[in-house]
């Protein structure tokens, strides 16, 4: 069991959750703590990188500003000092707050295991609700995130609590060259771009007949269910609204 | 399995070997008997744990004791000089800023770790900043008050050094 920021694994091995005959702690591996930003070469996020230094960098505030926020709206200051992006991902968590901008920013997960080096596409990463394309012996060592010049992002967190709670839903909605795209959590077993949803909102002007389409199906591509934090009801209506307004705020 | 490991609390050097399944909440206060670092949840949620680790504030009881291995941590134990007390822990007790005290040292570390790093915090970086912390019979408002009072006069929360 490989051991990042451990914010997941501590309280899974607290519970018996889990039972690893080892543990391996990954974040004394040189170059695993990098983060770095070209626009020729987009976003680096080592895996060991934290939600506070990825949320504080002046790159990533200045050019993804909305995985920015989604960084910082994980738990609290204590927990995103040690809790990292790739453990966020891995842990593969329908309500991953991380998982919806880096899903409509198209990012890639580098992995490398006995076999080498190999990349995922993060559409291609969340199988079901903490299960990945990731293999038992491979490791993440980092994150890429493709540079889109002039892009714009809202990410929106609705939670039972202002701070320090669980997302009841997350999204991000993208508007890059005058195409859009969405990406929804906590409303399906894992977090998931809206292909139907994007492909409305790409076929003309986005007027308000649009958007009413948009929602629509956007409502038809999640399956939220019923939970301690919301009933499936809430959670479509908050799909509505979160959609609603980021392509209002977009325009 | 024990591991050894080398390393600081409030500034006295240690050197322990540790299972790989205590925390360093349970190195802190069953090894070390440095009690003033509570445990209310153990799973990262109340705070009560937290602890200056290398100059950022963690939640001990989420690291695991092997991780303890060169690291710099000051508790609670660690403000006071002595019986003379932190100007953020006077602060506390002018404003009424505890009841039964449980999530105090918490707190103070959370605010201690802020006021390091900028002395003068606006209202909202506070309560920022203590949001991890939970208090279930004070209420925020005094202790906000308390520490609004070190961050207005820009003093360093902490004694020692
Ligand atoms: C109090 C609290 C509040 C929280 N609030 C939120 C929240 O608001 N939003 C949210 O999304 N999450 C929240 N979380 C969960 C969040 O902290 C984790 O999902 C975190 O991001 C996981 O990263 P980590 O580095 O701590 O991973 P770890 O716990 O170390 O690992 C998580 C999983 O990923 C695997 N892993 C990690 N890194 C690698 C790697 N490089 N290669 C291979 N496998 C790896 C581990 O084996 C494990 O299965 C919260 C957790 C706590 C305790
Ligand atoms: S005991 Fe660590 S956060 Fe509650
Ligand atoms: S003073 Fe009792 S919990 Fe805060």
């Amino acid at each position: 069991m490989v051991l990042n920021g451990g914010t997941d694994v501590v309280i899974q091995l607290r519970d018996r959750l889990i039972n690893p005959e080892y543990v391996v702690d990954i974040k004394r591996i040189p170059g695993l703590d990098e983060l770095r930003f070209s626009k020729e070469e987009g976003l680096h996020i080592g895996a060991c990188v934290n939600m506070n230094r990825l949320g504080g960098d002046e790159n990533v505030r200045t050019y993804y500003p909305f995985l920015a926020n989604a960084a910082l709206s994980v738990g609290s200051k204590q927990v995103r000092n040690r809790a990292t992006c790739a453990g966020n991902l891995i842990n593969a968590s329908p309500l991953a707050d991380t998982s919806t901008p880096l899903l409509c920013l198209e990012a890639v997960l580098e992995v490398e295991g006995p076999d080498g080096k190999r990349e995922i596409p993060i559409n291609e990463f969340f199988v079901f609700v903490r299960k990945t394309t990731l293999q038992k012996d491979e490791i993440v060592t980092g994150i890429r995130v493709p540079y889109y010049e002039g892009a714009e992002g809202i990410f929106t967190k609705v939670s039972r609590r202002n701070k320090v709670d669980l997302s009841t839903v997350c999204s991000t909605v993208m508007k890059y060259a005058g195409q859009y795209r969405a990406a929804f959590g906590s409303v399906a077993p894992t977090p998931r771009r809206l292909p139907k949803t994007e492909a409305c909102l790409n076929e003309g002007p986005l007027d308000d007949a649009r958007i009413d389409r948009a929602v629509e199906l956007a409502l038809s591509e999640v399956s939220p269910i019923d939970d301690v934090r919301a009933s499936k009801q809430y959670r479509l209506d908050v799909v509505a609204m979160a959609l609603r307004r980021g392509l209002e705020s977009l325009g | 399995m024990k591991y050894h490991v080398h390393f600081y609390v409030n500034g006295d050097a240690y050197d322990l070997d540790v299972p790989a399944n205590k925390t360093m909440l349970d190195v802190l206060r069953d090894d070390l008997f440095l009690t003033g670092t509570k445990e209310g949840c153990g799973a990262g949620e109340c705070g009560a744990c937290t602890v200056i680790v290398d100059d950022v504030p963690l939640n001990a009881c989420l690291v695991l004791a092997p991780e303890l291995d060169g690291v710099h941590i000051t508790t609670v134990e660690g403000l006071s000089d002595g019986p003379k007390l932190s100007p953020l822990q006077q602060s506390f007790i002018k404003h009424g800023a505890l009841q039964c005290g449980f999530c105090t040292p918490g707190f103070l570390m959370s605010a201690t770790a802020l006021l390091n790093e900028n002395p003068h915090p606006t209202r909202e970086e506070i309560i920022d900043s203590i949001s991890g912390n939970l208090c279930r019979c004070t209420g925020y408002k005094r202790i906000v008050e308390a520490i609004e009072e070190i961050a207005a006069r820009g003093q360093t929360a902490e004694t020692q050094e």
